[in-house]
């Protein structure tokens, strides 16, 4: 298949932006390059875009440990590299994949190194959830529900968006994030319960 | 049909890494069954990506880029020979596998086969009671026990209560208790509060995955003297 024609598939999903201009683009035409033909110019592009980003998720939940920052950020990379031909552009945003990419691989180091020492595998854990099972209608629901929630996090009281920054980024349990800034367990569920609605995810299996 | 599900708060924890690895064990072999919560994962971790987008990424300097970016130049070398070339060979073989399950036509949840080869039979069980036998697949480092369970048509697990949580995924057959029918899929957490007595229904088997916080309790006058077992089996002698 020569390059253009490759290129060709991921004009569908960028629709309605501007093709030329937009880094993103530049990013998914980068992720196919390294897929496809190993293109590690291409990778270094990627490299040097997401580093910084993966490194301040990880200071975030630990702040001022910039050697298991870098350790991680670097783990994330070579998963880019060796699962670059696993991304779906039609089923998840690229910053989605890199966001599951950068838990596991804090996951896994603290598995190995920190709190959660465990024997478990975690690789396989979250592995499956890339199995491309969903169907087109499911595809394009999820790519149209990461637009909303970009849309929706900005509009969320900031107690609700606090603690859902809490959660996925510095990484602690509801019970966890009661403990450490003293609010009553039932109140941090409460609150990300609510932030979850605004964003459209409908409670399920709940009745809290 | 499945009616058992994780509850918002841990879909919530599984998505964000923050759920013990052990029940997110359980709760990835779930999601194999059920694409409403496989679907509600997804959101949550779109829900992670904007959070992650939003962080203020301080300025790095191109030294030390070069210098992260020099660290892995071998390590991308070496996986590009070693597993890029094989990666679809590898992909197509794991479908493969799953298509056909085990010989036995369980149908073993790809989370599982770190544990479990090809086939349930393979495990070493340990009889408990005439209906009841127990195989542990881990028992982890802080003390958590996974373990699968196997109770014979229309057997009984003796009547029990737990010493700290215990999830349980149904796997294979059925079983009721006070509080419903569970199938292959069902969810169920429980805490220490419960006591509960499950009876696997008459028309087979019934194998689930379990994630044993602390030892369990064996409450019947006649079933207590299986306590010193399983606080043996627990306690990774």
């Amino acid at each position: 298949m020569g390059k253009l024609a490759f290129f060709e598939q991921y004009r569908e999903p960028l629709a309605g932006r501007s093709v030329k201009s937009d880094p993103l683009d530049q990013q998914l035409i980068d992720i196919s390059a390294v897929a496809i033909h190993r293109d590690t110019a291409a990778f270094e592009r990627l490299f040097r875009a997401f580093v910084p980003m993966i490194r301040a998720f990880n200071l975030k939940a630990y702040p001022g440990a910039s050697l298991m920052a870098d350790e991680v950020a670097q783990e994330v990379m070579i998963k880019v590299w060796e699962k670059a031909h696993t991304y779906r552009p039609e089923m998840a945003a690229l910053t989605t994949w890199l966001f599951t990419l950068s838990r596991n691989a804090r996951v896994d180091y603290l598995r190995r190194n920190g709190k959660h020492v465990s024997l478990i595998d975690p690789e396989p854990i979250w592995d499956q959830l890339e199995d491309d099972s969903a169907d087109q209608f499911q595809k394009a629901r999820q790519r149209e529900f990461e637009k909303q929630v970009a849309e929706g996090l900005a509009k969320l009281p900031n107690d609700q968006r606090q603690v859902l920054s809490q959660v996925y980024l510095e990484g602690l349990t509801h019970q966890e994030v009661s403990e450490k800034f003293n609010i009553p367990l039932g109140t941090v569920k409460s609150r990300v319960r609510l932030a979850l609605k605004s964003l459209s995810i409908v409670a399920k299996g709940s009745s809290i | 049909m499945i009616h058992s599900h994780p509850t918002l708060e841990q879909l919530t924890e599984f998505a964000s890494g923050t759920l013990p690895l052990s029940v997110s064990l359980g709760l990835s072999g779930h999601l194999e069954y059920c694409p409403d919560c496989t679907a509600q994962v997804h959101k949550l971790q779109s829900v992670g990506a904007s959070i992650m987008e939003q962080v203020t990424v301080p300025q790095s300097s191109d030294d030390d880029m070069s210098r992260l970016l020099a660290g892995i130049a071998n390590r991308i070398d070496r996986s590009d020979e070693s597993s890029a070339g094989n990666a679809t060979v590898e992909v197509a073989a794991v479908t493969d596998i799953n298509i056909n399950s085990s010989t036995s036509g369980y149908r073993l949840p790809k989370v599982l086969r770190q544990f479990v080869e090809t086939d349930y039979n393979e495990l070493n069980w340990v009889r408990l009671s005439p209906a009841f036998k127990i195989a542990t697949l881990l028992k982890d480092t802080d003390g958590t026990q996974v373990a699968l369970s196997r109770v014979k048509a229309g057997g009984a697990m003796p009547h029990h209560k737990h010493s700290g949580d215990e999830m349980t995924l149904v796997l294979e057959g059925s079983f009721s208790d006070e509080s419903g029918v569970f199938t292959p899929g069902d969810f169920i957490m429980r805490d220490s509060r419960h006591k509960h007595h499950p009876i696997v229904t008459m028309d087979g088997e019934c194998i689930c995955l379990m994630v044993l916080d602390g030892p369990v309790q064996f409450t019947g006058t006649f079933t207590r003297w299986l306590n010193p077992l399983m606080r043996w089996q627990h306690s990774g002698i």
